[in-house]
């Protein structure tokens, strides 16, 4: 199975601190892996490294063969990967379909210049360019939102905008960072379907971080698991549940007999 | 009961300190002229028109509304009493021991220079000490009082807010008017206004005469420098307070290449033009190169400090035998096109009139692409447009670039319009002028601008007498900007592009797509 990313061995420091310590993590081509762990386990830290936003300070990342740890975010994402935010970072004062419009901007070509004289490639490329913004909008679900400020939208509309934006790009490799935090679990469930569909419909593979271990196990190829910035553990949903280090890691030393406990404890009420 | 005291007493101080404050620093004689030049010009120092003034401020003064605890007439009739009455006493204290020293021969002006016995006299509407301070007792405190029974009339204490409701439903019916809507909607007649319109810019500098051209023209070219920094600031949001630089580099590159002093090449002056407005796009390119990757304040003083070592330079003694130092260059090339002259002021409106457009156009244009777009993310937020893929310190540049090019104009324009420039007309002030202008109209905003221009331009030129206080009215000005409308006087309106019709649909749609007409037209 092709590789979309790798990362060999990565690692990054803050001051003393090791927030992410030699991962490996092999993400197959159109597939979706989730990477989990408990709060400062470094997931956001990983995915500021492939994004491009750090450096790190050791190890290498390969995407679809090249090598980008020392690449900045602009030309990542002209390579082809797209991501978003835990915290949404729309460009608030600009419209959703804006939103979107500025996702293109690496696929478009015109200058300034063009743009003052209006020439055939500008009206071309600017005509497409909103046509394709509309079919977006409706793809996320956001029809007849276009023309709305980001910063006025309902909160699960930015999420989606946000969505929209990445695939602008037309990106390999989406990474969502926390799609559903915030939402209710019915919104919960339409995210869950979504990003399902990116991958089934788009052949868009999917690197997320989620908390919502009913979304991960739910809709993961792979799973990685990450704790004070060390991988503890991968596999498939089934492997993860049953992996004593990540109890560990979450419910603390000890958590394994808890976890067994309460498991008994379920059966025998059942 | 006590808290609602308080609050009146505290209202009477705040205006007391301000008034007293205006007489501290002359401003009661200044605005006794102003308003007695519009009333009668013969008597404009009558202190009648300063009692005006006060009775204006004091009705203002009286006006009660959300701190009353409850609304009735006896309460706002008291509210403004109160609070008139303390502005009174303490205007008139003020006014007493004022008049005092002067009678006894002391010179305030030692202290506070505006302090001549003059503006202490006219300050007690010419009368004795005592009654003078008795007739501020007597003006505040009625004015006060009536400011209360205003509040309570104008809807009971919504005075401001049923003012502004009032002045936005005009608004609005005018807008949403049928006829205004019918006019607008139909393609030929919105021409008809468009031909008016352009029909009256041409004829009017030939009507107005020299001193409305001269007003006029300089409104214009702070509208062509506003441009050209609302491309830095307003759209890729690059806080640039140096913007006088580039305007002083195409004004001496200008002047320089068309004098006979000090190169005698005496350029032809479109020639002269463009070179002016190519060294000022150099500079900004140059400059933008290294500083560029500085954020917010770091930008802001390089910047700050560049426009101040470019005025340094061309005053400084070193260069005077290439820019003539502090005297400046004179006798600067006239416009000239098919062998006519153009250099009568009416012509150097029209030069600046359509100059104006055409910036406004190319403006208009980048604007709404995919640049104008980068730009807008930049400065919305500059590392998300950069993980989308923008290359933030291209398009940065380019706004610079683009922005030093339009000074350049602007400063070109400028010196030959003046048949002059000196190190004075490049000072920081025009920089903060023209930033102030940006904000107070709107950020991004195209008309915004044009109306920043005339607000902070226009007006101030008109009001010769009010230009030492221009400061104070900036000042105060911005600060309530900020406070009422931080968005700016006409604050920029985005595209409408997802709901406009390819084919020709509803008159709104044709309307708000306007922008972008051209696209679909051809598609």
């Amino acid at each position: 199975m092709p590789v979309s990313i790798e990362t060999q061995k990565v690692t990054k420091y803050f001051g003393g601190l090791t927030a992410v310590n030699e991962v490996d993590l092999i993400v197959p081509e159109n597939s979706i892996s989730s990477i989990i762990g408990p709060n400062g386990a470094g997931k956001t830290t990983l995915f500021n490294c492939i994004s491009g936003f750090y450096t790190p300070n050791k190890g290498k990342i390969f995407f679809q063969g090249h090598e980008i740890q020392n690449s900045s975010t602009e030309i990542v994402a002209k390579l082809g990967i797209a991501r978003t935010y835990q915290n949404i970072r729309l460009f608030a004062n600009m419209t959703a379909i804006e939103n979107i419009l500025v996702g293109h901007h690496p696929r478009l070509t015109v200058g300034w210049m063009d743009a003052v004289i209006h020439t055939k490639r500008f009206r071309k490329e600017e005509k497409d360019s909103i046509e394709e913004g509309r079919r977006l909008l409706k793809f996320v679900g956001l029809e007849g939102l276009g023309d709305n400020l980001a910063r006025n939208l309902p909160y699960g509309a930015q999420r989606r905008l946000e969505i929209a934006r990445a695939l602008a790009n037309h990106p390999a490799l989406l990474l969502l960072d926390e799609p559903t935090a915030g939402m209710n679990p019915q919104e919960t469930d339409q995210m869950t379907r979504f990003i399902r569909n990116l991958k089934d419909e788009l052949g868009i593979t999917i690197l997320l971080i989620e908390h919502d271990m009913r979304v991960v196990m739910g809709i993961s190829d792979q799973i990685t698991v990450l704790d004070y910035g060390m991988k503890i553990a991968e596999g498939n949903a089934k492997a993860i549940q049953s992996n004593s280090k990540v109890i560990e890691a979450y419910l603390g030393p000890g958590g394994l007999a808890l976890s067994e406990k309460f498991r008994h404890k379920k059966t025998k009420t059942l | 009961m006590a808290e609602f005291i308080k609050n009146r007493v505290n209202r009477g101080i705040v205006f007391a300190i301000v008034i007293i404050f205006l007489e501290l620093i002359g401003f009661t004689v200044t605005v006794t002229i102003m308003i007695g030049k519009f009333a009668d010009v013969r008597r404009a120092t009558d202190p009648i028109f300063l009692m005006i003034f006060f009775a204006i401020l004091g009705l203002w003064n009286g006006t009660c509304g959300k701190d009353l605890p409850q609304k009735t007439i006896r309460n706002f009739i008291l509210g403004g009493f109160i609070s008139g009455l303390v502005t009174g006493i303490l205007v008139g204290i003020t006014a007493f021991i004022l008049g005092y020293l002067n009678i006894q021969g002391v010179d305030l002006r030692q202290y506070l220079v505006q302090l001549s016995s003059f503006t202490i006299e006219l300050f007690l509407y010419n009368l004795t000490p005592p009654a003078g301070a008795f007739a501020h007792i007597l003006i505040f405190t009625i004015s006060g009082l009536l400011g209360g029974l205003l509040s309570y009339v104008s809807e009971k204490g919504h005075y401001f807010k049923f003012l502004k409701e009032k002045t936005t439903d005009f608004f609005q019916t005018v807008t949403n008017h049928p006829l205004i809507q019918q006019i607008w909607g139909k393609r030929y007649t919105r021409y008809i206004l468009y031909t008016l319109g352009i029909a009256a810019l041409i004829l009017l500098p030939q009507q107005i005469g020299s001193y409305w051209n001269f007003i006029l023209g300089t409104v214009g070219i702070y509208i062509l420098l506003g441009l050209g920094l609302n491309l830095i600031v307003g759209l890729s949001g690059q806080l640039v307070l140096g913007y006088v630089a580039f305007f002083a580099i195409g004004a001496y590159t200008f002047a320089l290449l068309s004098a006979p002093k000090p190169y005698d090449i005496n350029m032809n002056f479109w020639l002269a033009l463009g070179f002016g407005i190519l060294a000022a796009t150099l500079t900004g390119v140059l400059l933008g190169l290294p500083i560029l990757n500085l954020r917010g304040d770091y930008l802001a003083i390089v910047t700050l400090a560049f426009g101040e070592i470019i005025r340094n330079l061309i005053r400084s003694d070193l260069l005077t035998p290439y820019t003539l130092g502090p005297r400046g260059v004179r006798e600067i090339a006239e416009p000239t096109l098919f062998g006519r002259s153009f250099s009568s002021e009416v012509d150097y409106m029209y030069i600046i009139i359509l100059t104006v457009f055409l910036l406004i156009f190319i403006t208009d244009r980048i604007q709404n692409s995919r640049v104008g777009r980068a730009w807008l993310a930049i400065k919305d937020d500059q590392t998300v447009a950069q993980a989308n893929g923008v290359n933030t310190f291209k398009y940065k540049l380019l706004a610079l670039a683009l922005g030093a090019a339009f000074a350049g104009l602007a400063g070109g324009v400028f010196a030959a319009r003046n048949q002059f420039t000196g190190p004075e007309d490049h000072t920081l002030m025009v920089s903060i002028n023209v930033l102030c202008l940006v904000i107070v109209g709107g950020m991004g905003s195209i008309p915004g601008i044009i109306l920043g221009a005339f607000v902070l331009k226009g007006i101030p030129e008109m009001l010769r007498d009010f230009e030492i206080y221009r400061m104070l009215f900036f000042g105060v000005l911005l600060i309530i900007m900020m406070i009422v409308r931080p968005e700016g006087l006409w604050p920029a309106k985005r595209p409408v592009l997802e709901k406009r019709k390819s084919a020709p649909g509803g008159d709104m749609d044709e309307k708000a797509g306007k922008t972008i007409e051209g696209v679909q037209d051809a598609g």
